[in-house]
C-alpha cells in the first residue's frame, strides 16, 4: 500500500502553523506522530492535500511539571520518573498503548485526538470500495447500524480516560487565541460521530495539564484486549479516588474503546462521594456503568462481551484503588 | 531382536549448529527477491475483484492502456490454461477467465514505469459484470446449487473432493464400547502470516529464455506451472530462489501473482516486479481450511481404543489448491499415535467464494488432532484413569501397520509420555491446582515427508543433491531444496561436512537456480530433513569414497584402511599416519579435474491398493507428548500460557538449534491458532485482511517452552534423523485446551478460544449448576 503523494510543512511556531493552515482551503492535516494519520492516508481515509507537521514547534515539546506539551512523545514521557511517579495511573496506560516501536513516534495530543476506529472504516480503499463506501469516509450509511445520521465508531485512544479521572485540561490555540477547557469538553458526545471534538478551524492541542489535586488521587488504568500488545483498547477503564480515611472523595471513573467518546460517570459517582465503597456498593456501581454504556459491534470483540466487562474491570478497579483501604 | 547397541556419535551432526546464513541475516545483507533490482525495470500490480462471484462480460483496457508510463494490461483471455499444485485438479488461473470467484481475485494485472502509474491504470479499467449467487456456506455448497463455483463440483454442488474411508467393523466396535465420546470442532480459517509478503521478479530476455525470481517454496512445482501456463517449455524457464522470509505452506503452491508476473515480462520485454501487500498475501491465503469435524471415538472398559468415526466438512475457498490432500488428511492423520483397529471417514471439501485455503503448517492434522486429543481427555475423565495412562495403553508399536496399512516404523512415543509426564510433574502438580490454574496433557503425529510426490513423474527421486568440490577445496552444494528459513542449508552443509570430515566453512549451499539446482521437490510435508538430508548423505559418501581412494595411494595402503579424520584422512596400518584433505583432493583431481558427486533418494514403496491408499503414507513418521500449563481468569475468560513441555521424537535431532527453534515456532504458531488467529467473514467478505485485526500470538504472550528431545534413530532417516517442522505444532493446542478445561472445567470446541467464548462458556457452566474444583 503507498502513500500518496502531499505537501508537507514543517512551521516552527503555533501562529506559522495557524497561517498555513488558513492559507490552505482545500484541507489541510495537522500532523504529529503520525502512527494513526499515516496509516489512515495510506488507506485513502479523508485524505488531505497538505500536512503540517507539528515536530519542529519547541513549544509543544515542553515538559514542565503538571503541564505536558501535546507534542511530547509517548516513549519519552513513559520514561520521565518525575511524571510516572507523580501520575502512575496515567503511566499505566502509557505503557499499555500499542508498542515500544509506535510509542516512539505517537504523541499525547495524537493520542487524545486518534482517529476513531470501526472495522468497516480502517479498511483499505479497494476493501471499502468494494463493499460501497461508509458515512464516515466517502459515503453514506453506517454499515454497523444502518441508518444515514450517525457514526458509531469507537474511540480508541487510552490516555484521555486515564487523564479525564484526574480532571486534566487541555490547551488550545487556534488562530482567534488560545482557551483552556477540561480534557473531556473537548470531545463531543452529542455530535454525529464524525466530528467527534469541539476542536474550531486550525485550533491546535499545545498541551495538557493536570490540576494539583490529581496528585492526591490513587488512579489506575485498565485495558481489555485480546493482546497484551499492539492491540487498541477494546474497552479501557480508568478510576481515580482520593482516599481519606478508607473513604473515597473525588470518585472519578471514565471509560474509553467503547463508545465514540470517552466518558465519565460523574452522575453515578458524585452521590457517592465520601460514602463508604464496600464491596456490595462497588458491584452495584460497576453494574451501573456497564448498563450506562451502548457499544455496538465494530471492533474484533463482540458488544455484549465488551458491555459485560465494563462491569468486571470497573469493580476491579474500584477495588483496586480503594478496596485496599475501604471500610471492611 | 539384538540390541543395537550405543548409537554412532557424531562431530557436527547432534549438536547446537548456528545457521551458516544467520550473520547474513541479522546483518541484514542477506539477499531476499525484493532486494533484487534489474535495469529497466517495471512495476507490476493486481486488480483484484470487488465482486464475490461474477461473470466476467467484457472489460475495457483502452483508458488503462493510453495513460503514460503504462506498458502493458493482461486480463485473463491471454494465459487462460489452468494450473495447480496437484496435478489432478488443475482450476487456478492466473488472472480470472471469464469468472470471478472471489473478492480478491485477480482480474487484470498491470505494468508501468511506477506504482502511481500502475494504481492509475487499474482504476481506469472498466468491466461489465453479471453477479452471481455468492456461495459461502459449505453446508449449502453440500447440495446441487444455482451457478456452482466450478465445473468440476461433484453432481453440480459445491463439492471439489468427497472421501469415504472405511477399515474393520467401525458400527460393531460401537454397539459394543463401554465408553464413547464425540467432539464436534468448529475451527476458523487461519493463515500463514510469514513474514516475507509474497514477491516475484520475472524477466523475459532476447535469447528467448525467462528467468523468474520468487519467494517460493517449491521451485519446482512453480517451474513446472509456469511452462504449462505461459506455453514454454521448462529448459528455456529459469527459476531462482534467494532468501526466503518464512512460509509455513504458504509459498508451496505456484501462485497466480507468479505466473501474471511472468506474463507482464513475456509482454513487455522488461523485467518485472511484483511485491504484494499485506491485504494481497491475505486474498492470496492458501492457508489452514475453515473445518467442522465430528469425531466419535469407542472405546473399552479399560480405555483401550476401539474405533474411530470421523466426518470433516472442509471449506476450500474459490480453487482446489492441495485440497484433494487436505480431504484425505483430515481423516487418515488419525492413524497414529494410537492403535486404532476400525476406522470410518467421511470427508468433503466445498469451494466457495471465498480466498483459497491449502496447506499451512501441520497441513490436514491439526485440526483432527484436536477433537481427537480434547475427545481422549474427555475419555480418560469418563473412564476415571489419567490421561497418560490412556495414552499409554493405545500407543503405536513400533514397526507395526495401520488397518489403513501405513507403515510405522520407528517410534519413541512411550519415551515422549515419559519424559513429559516427569518434567512437568504432571502427578504432583495436577492434584494441586486450584480453580483458574490447569494443566492438560495432548499428543501429536506427523508425517516425516509425503511418500507419494506431487509429480508428473512420480518415479524420479524426491530429492537430488550435486557436490562440486575444486582445487580450493571449497564443496559446492547444488540442490532445489528450499531453506525457507528453518535451516535447512546448514542441515546441507553439516551433513556433507560431517560425511567428508571437513569444517563447515569449506560447505558452500548454492542459491537455488533451476539451470543448475537437481531436482528436490521444495520445503513441504516436512520432507527435507529426511529426503533431502538422505540425498546429501549419498553425495558425500561418493565424494568421500573417491577421496578416500586417493589419499589410500598416498597413504599406500587400501581404502578398506582409510578413515575420515577432522580435515584428513587417517590409517592404522601399518603405523599412524594421515594426509590431509587438500593433499587426498588434488590427487583425486589428477586425471578429471574438479570432482562432482551426486546422490538422491525416493522412498520405498509403502500402502496399500485402495483408493487414497497413499494419502498419509510416508517413510517415518514424528510423535509428540506436551504439557501445558494455562491460567485463566474465571471472570473475564482471558486465558495466559503458562508453560509448555514439549517431548518430540524427531528421530535423532541432527541440530538441536533448528530442532529447538522449530518447536518454539510450532508452539508459537499453534497457539495464535488457539487463542487469536481467525480469518473472520461476513458471507464472502473477509473482515480482517490485515495483521492489527488477525490476532498473531504476541512475544508477551509466548510462554516458557522446555524442549525434550527423547526420539531414538530411526532405521531410514538420514543419521537417525526424521521430521521436526510441523509435527510439534499439532499437540500444542489439544495441550492448552485441556488445560484450559482443567482450571475452569470447560470444553472448547470451537476455535479460536477468544475470551469472550470462554467467558460464555464458564457462564454457561455456571448456569447449569456444574461445579469445578468447589467453585461454582
Amino acid at each position: 500500500m503507498h502513500l500518496d503523494p502531499f505537501e508537507l510543512h514543517r512551521p516552527t511556531t503555533v501562529e506559522e502553523a495557524h497561517r498555513l493552515y488558513a492559507e490552505r482551503p482545500a484541507g489541510a492535516d495537522y500532523l504529529a506522530g503520525g502512527t494513526d494519520l499515516l496509516p489512515n492516508y495510506k488507506m485513502h481515509l479523508n485524505l488531505r492535500p497538505t500536512l503540517i507537521s507539528l515536530d519542529r514547534i519547541p513549544e509543544l515539546a515542553r515538559r514542565d511539571g503538571a503541564r505536558v506539551g501535546a507534542m511530547v512523545r509517548l516513549g519519552d514521557l513513559e520514561r520521565d520518573a518525575d511524571f510516572v511517579g507523580r501520575y502512575p495511573g496515567v503511566a499505566r496506560a502509557l505503557r499499555e498503548i500499542a508498542t515500544p516501536l509506535v510509542r516512539a513516534s505517537a504523541t499525547l495530543g495524537g493520542n487524545l485526538l486518534l482517529e476513531t476506529r470501526c472495522f468497516f472504516f480502517n479498511q483499505s480503499e479497494f476493501w471499502r470500495a468494494s463493499l460501497g463506501y461508509c458515512l464516515k469516509a466517502d459515503g453514506d450509511r453506517c454499515h454497523v447500524v444502518p441508518q444515514k445520521e450517525r457514526c458509531y465508531a469507537t474511540f480508541s485512544g487510552d490516555l484521555a480516560p486515564a487523564l479525564a479521572v484526574l480532571d486534566a485540561e487541555v490547551e488550545l490555540a487556534g488562530p482567534g487565541g488560545r482557551r483552556t477547557i477540561p480534557l473531556l469538553d473537548l470531545y463531543d458526545r452529542a455530535g454525529d460521530g464524525i466530528r467527534r471534538t469541539h476542536l474550531r478551524p486550525g485550533e491546535i492541542l499545545t498541551s495538557v495539564l493536570l490540576p494539583p489535586a490529581a496528585r492526591e488521587r490513587s488512579a489506575t488504568y485498565s485495558k481489555l484486549r485480546v493482546r497484551p500488545s499492539f492491540d487498541f483498547p477494546e474497552l479501557g477503564v480508568a478510576v481515580a479516588a482520593r482516599i481519606v480515611d478508607g473513604r473515597a472523595t473525588e470518585l472519578r471513573i471514565a471509560l474509553g474503546g467503547i463508545e465514540t467518546c470517552p466518558r465519565r460517570f460523574d452522575e453515578l459517582t458524585t452521590p457517592l462521594e465520601g460514602a463508604p465503597l464496600d464491596g456490595p456498593r462497588r458491584r452495584e456501581l460497576a453494574a451501573a456503568v456497564q448498563a450506562a454504556v451502548r457499544p455496538v459491534h465494530n471492533t474484533f470483540l463482540p458488544p455484549d462481551y465488551r458491555r459485560r466487562m465494563v462491569g468486571v474491570y470497573v469493580r476491579r478497579a474500584l477495588t483496586e484503588v480503594v478496596g485496599a483501604t475501604a471500610v471492611p | 531382536m539384538v540390541s543395537p547397541g550405543p548409537p554412532p556419535a557424531y562431530r557436527l551432526l547432534g549438536g547446537r549448529i548456528p545457521y551458516v546464513d544467520g550473520p547474513l541475516k541479522v546483518t541484514g545483507r542477506a539477499e531476499y527477491t525484493d532486494d533484487l533490482r534489474r535495469p529497466g525495470m517495471l512495476v507490476g500490480r493486481l486488480l483484484r475483484s470487488p465482486w464475490a462471484h461474477a461473470r466476467i462480460r467484457s472489460v475495457d483496457l483502452r483508458a488503462a492502456r493510453e495513460i503514460p508510463g503504462v506498458v502493458a494490461v493482461l486480463t485473463g483471455d491471454k494465459y487462460p490454461t489452468p494450473f495447480g499444485v496437484l496435478p489432478i485438479t488443475h482450476d487456478e488461473t492466473a488472472i480470472a477467465v471469464e469468472r470471478a470467484r472471489y473478492i480478491g481475485d485477480i482480474v487484470a494485472a498491470v505494468a508501468a514505469v511506477d506504482e502511481a502509474t500502475a494504481e492509475r491504470a487499474l482504476a481506469a479499467i472498466r468491466f461489465d459484470v453479471e453477479p452471481l449467487r455468492e456461495h459461502s456456506d459449505p453446508r449449502v455448497g453440500v447440495d446441487p446449487v444455482t451457478d456452482p463455483i466450478h465445473a468440476r463440483g461433484l453432481r453440480g454442488s459445491n463439492v471439489q473432493k468427497e472421501v469415504l474411508q472405511n477399515f474393520g467393523d467401525v458400527d460393531g466396535a460401537f454397539a459394543h464400547a463401554a465408553h464413547t465420546v464425540r467432539v464436534q470442532g468448529r475451527f476458523s480459517g487461519v493463515t500463514h502470516a510469514f513474514t516475507e509478503p509474497l514477491v516475484t521478479i520475472a524477466e523475459a530476455t532476447p535469447d528467448g529464455r525467462l528467468t523468474v525470481t520468487s519467494a517460493t517454496q517449491v521451485p519446482h512445482y512453480l517451474h513446472r506451472a509456469l511452462s504449462e501456463v505461459l506455453g514454454i517449455p521448462m529448459h528455456r524457464i529459469r527459476v531462482v530462489k534467494p532468501e526466503v522470509g518464512g512460509g509455513f505452506g504458504g509459498k508451496s503452491d505456484p501462485l497466480p501473482h507468479e505466473i501474471a508476473c511472468a506474463a507482464l515480462a513475456l509482454e513487455t520485454g522488461r523485467p518485472v516486479r511484483m511485491l504484494l501487500d499485506r491485504e494481497d498475501v491475505f486474498y492470496t491465503n492458501h492457508g489452514r481450511h475453515p473445518t467442522e469435524n465430528d469425531v466419535r471415538i469407542a472405546a473399552d472398559r479399560d480405555g483401550q481404543l476401539l474405533a474411530y468415526d470421523i466426518r470433516a466438512l472442509i471449506e476450500g475457498g474459490a480453487w482446489s489448491s492441495f485440497g484433494t490432500v487436505t480431504t484425505y488428511y483430515n481423516g487418515v492423520l488419525a492413524m497414529g499415535p494410537y492403535r486404532v483397529d476400525n476406522f470410518r471417514y467421511h470427508g468433503r471439501r466445498v469451494y466457495t467464494n471465498r480466498p483459497p485455503s491449502g496447506a499451512m503448517r501441520a497441513h490436514g492434522g491439526t485440526n483432527l488432532r484436536y477433537s481427537i486429543e480434547v475427545g481422549l481427555d474427555e475419555l480418560a475423565e469418563r473412564i476415571g484413569i489419567d490421561p497418560f495412562d490412556l495414552r499409554v495403553r493405545n500407543a503405536l508399536a513400533p514397526n507395526s501397520t495401520t488397518v489403513n496399512q501405513f507403515r510405522i516404523t520407528s517410534t519413541s512415543f512411550l519415551r515422549c509420555l515419559e519424559a513429559v509426564r516427569r518434567a512437568s510433574e504432571w502427578d504432583a502438580v495436577r492434584p494441586r491446582l486450584p480453580y483458574g490454574e490447569g494443566i492438560g496433557l495432548g499428543c501429536g503425529f506427523y508425517i516425516s515427508g509425503s511418500n507419494s510426490p506431487i509429480h508428473f513423474a512420480p518415479d524420479i527421486p524426491q530429492s537430488t543433491v550435486h557436490l562440486k568440490v575444486d582445487m580450493d577445496g571449497g564443496i559446492a552444494v547444488h540442490s532445489m531444496q528450499a531453506d525457507i528459513g528453518q535451516g535447512s542449508n546448514t542441515l546441507l552443509a553439516a551433513i556433507v561436512a560431517e560425511v567428508l570430515g571437513v569444517d563447515l566453512e569449506r560447505v558452500h549451499v548454492q542459491r537455488v537456480d533451476s539451470d543448475v539446482s537437481p531436482i528436490d521437490l521444495g520445503s513441504y510435508s516436512s520432507r527435507v530433513t529426511f529426503m533431502m538430508g538422505n540425498a546429501a548423505r549419498q553425495a558425500a559418501e561418493r565424494l568421500r569414497d573417491t577421496l578416500v581412494r586417493a589419499a589410500a595411494e598416498l597413504l599406500a595402503c587400501s581404502p578398506g584402511e582409510v578413515r575420515v579424520g577432522h580435515e584428513r584422512f587417517e590409517t592404522s596400518s601399518p603405523s599412524e599416519r594421515s594426509v590431509p584433505f587438500l593433499d587426498a583432493l588434488h590427487a583425486a583431481m589428477r586425471t578429471e579435474g574438479a570432482l562432482t558427486a551426486s546422490g538422491a533418494y525416493r522412498s520405498p514403496k509403502m500402502g496399500g491398493s485402495y483408493k487414497g491408499a497413499r494419502a498419509g503414507t510416508a517413510p517415518a513418521y514424528s510423535f509428540a507428548a506436551y504439557v501445558a500449563r494455562a491460567g485463566v481468569d474465571p471472570e473475564t475468560g482471558e486465558v495466559s500460557v503458562r508453560k509448555v513441555w514439549a517431548a518430540f521424537d524427531c528421530g535423532r535431532p541432527l541440530n538441536r538449534l533448528a530442532v529447538e527453534g522449530q518447536i518454539e515456532g510450532s508452539i508459537h504458531m499453534g497457539l495464535g491458532q488457539l487463542l487469536g488467529e481467525s480469518m473472520n467473514y461476513r458471507g464472502a467478505r473477509l473482515m480482517n485482511p490485515a495483521l492489527l485485526d488477525y490476532k498473531i500470538l504476541t512475544p508477551a504472550q509466548m510462554p516458557e517452552v522446555e524442549v525434550l528431545l527423547v526420539g531414538e534413530d530411526d532405521p531410514e532417516g538420514p543419521f537417525g534423523a526424521k521430521e521436526a517442522g510441523e509435527g510439534p505444532l499439532v499437540a500444542t493446542l489439544p495441550a492448552v485446551a485441556n488445560a484450559i478445561y482443567d482450571a475452569v472445567g470447560v470444553r472448547c470446541y470451537e476455535l479460536p478460544v477468544t475470551p469472550d467464548r470462554l467467558e460464555r462458556g464458564i457462564a454457561r457452566r455456571r448456569t447449569e449448576h456444574r461445579s469445578w474444583k468447589g467453585v461454582g
